[in-house]
């Protein structure tokens, strides 16, 4: 209790520093400095520079392969005859896409609302343990449940593999607005991206839709090569990769859980022994 | 068939079927961590589990794939998945240069397969 409380103490005092009142106990910047903003200028703005150095993080590979994937999805509003400012809100609201494609793919084939919505909610269970582990990166110096929410609502693979690689490195204050950015700018692009679908889909060349296809897992698996470090890290990408193929043909949502489940507290386990031994 | 055509019930669709039902492991997860500290050991555990889990549904996409991408053999998804990672790991790990080698590979090989 007296170190959560230390601890508390510490973040309520680099706020203070941020809002620019620099008293007497006014502690060293936090380690692992991400993007110091410029020490010249007035402090108050700090959260918004924090905001748009998010915003620009959004403009980089991952950003461009949502693009273009939101892209394959407008494409597959137009074939459905889907409604414009519907598909654009399933963007900005679920932001997952394989939630979205079968949202869209079981309405194209007729199948009940209560099937989609039960398929949705396995496909998006996913999103909780990928929310769980972000959490503790999105609280802030005061805690907050509304913002909380709106941090978790923008995790989805992207954010994910994104905020963990960047989050840890960055200040505690710099954390949350970063995060909004970040998620702001992916969500924008991925808007702009529905509707550029939505309105040039008509004849893709075959190449160029298997290119776009393929951009998800071949930039996915790089971004999660680049993001382990630890032996945990590796060994759960290699058992959740392995493991996918063998329970492919289960009903959909709980075969991925399996994988997740498993082969990520195999991985615990290893990575608990490595560390634990002398 | 259910007539989604008009805007306002597809809307309403989208917030029922597709929102609220994915929206609610978001939630749920802000809830159940609330309490939960970085570095902790549950931390690690779900951090494993959600590393996993992101690997396999990428695996997914792989093995299992969708629509156009089913007419490429499954060598060479693969080969383009490893030279994606060669060309990552010998390019100053740039995930750029992987994503455009994969690509390259993925579009003229099937090009050349017809």
């Amino acid at each position: 209790m007296a170190g959560a409380a230390a601890l508390r103490l510490r973040q309520v005092r680099g706020r203070r520093s941020v809002l620019g009142c620099p008293g007497s106990g006014a502690p060293a910047p936090p380690r692992n400095w991400f993007v110091p903003p410029p020490a010249s200028s007035p402090a108050p703005s700090s959260s918004s520079r924090w905001f748009l150095t998010g915003a620009r993080a959004a403009l980089s590979v991952p950003g461009l392969v949502l693009f273009a994937g939101y892209i394959g999805f407008g494409g597959l509003l137009t074939g459905i005859d889907f409604p414009f400012v519907a598909g654009l809100l399933s963007t900005l609201l679920i932001w997952a896409l394989p939630a979205q494609i079968i949202l869209i793919g079981g309405l194209a084939t007729g199948t009940g609302l209560v099937p989609i919505a039960l398929a949705v909610t396995l496909s998006s269970l996913r999103l909780m343990p990928m929310v769980l582990s972000l959490a503790p990166y999105l609280r802030g110096t005061r805690r907050s449940l509304a913002r909380e929410l709106l941090c978790a609502h923008f995790v989805a693979m992207t954010v994910w593999a994104e905020g963990h690689r960047l989050l840890p490195r960055m200040p505690l204050e710099g954390r949350i607005p970063f995060q909004l950015g970040l998620g702001c700018g992916l969500t924008t692009i991925s808007l702009s991206g529905t509707a550029a679908g939505f309105f040039m889909a008509a004849e893709l060349p075959v190449w160029l839709a298997v290119g776009l296809l393929f951009l998800t897992p071949i930039s996915f698996s790089l971004l999660m090569i680049r993001g382990a470090r630890e032996a945990t890290d590796w060994i759960a990408l290699a058992l959740g990769f392995l493991t996918a193929p063998l329970v492919a043909g289960l009903s959909g949502g709980m075969d991925l859980m399996l994988c997740g489940i498993g082969g990520g507290t195999v991985a615990y386990l290893v990575g608990r022994r490595l560390r634990r031994r002398p | 068939m259910i007539d989604f055509s008009s805007e306002w019930t597809a809307i309403l669709i989208v917030i029922l079927v597709g929102f609220l039902p994915s929206e609610i492991w978001r939630m749920l997860a802000v809830i159940a961590g609330r309490r939960m500290d970085e570095g902790s050991e549950a931390f690690l555990w779900v951090k494993a589990v959600a590393t996993a889990l992101l690997a396999a549904v990428v695996a997914r996409l792989i093995f299992v794939p969708t629509g156009a991408l089913v007419e490429v053999p499954l060598w060479l998804r693969l080969l383009c998945i490893v030279g994606g990672i060669a060309a990552f790991t010998a390019i100053r790990r740039s995930v750029l240069a992987g994503v455009v080698v994969g690509e390259a590979i993925l579009v003229l090989g099937a090009w050349w397969l017809g």
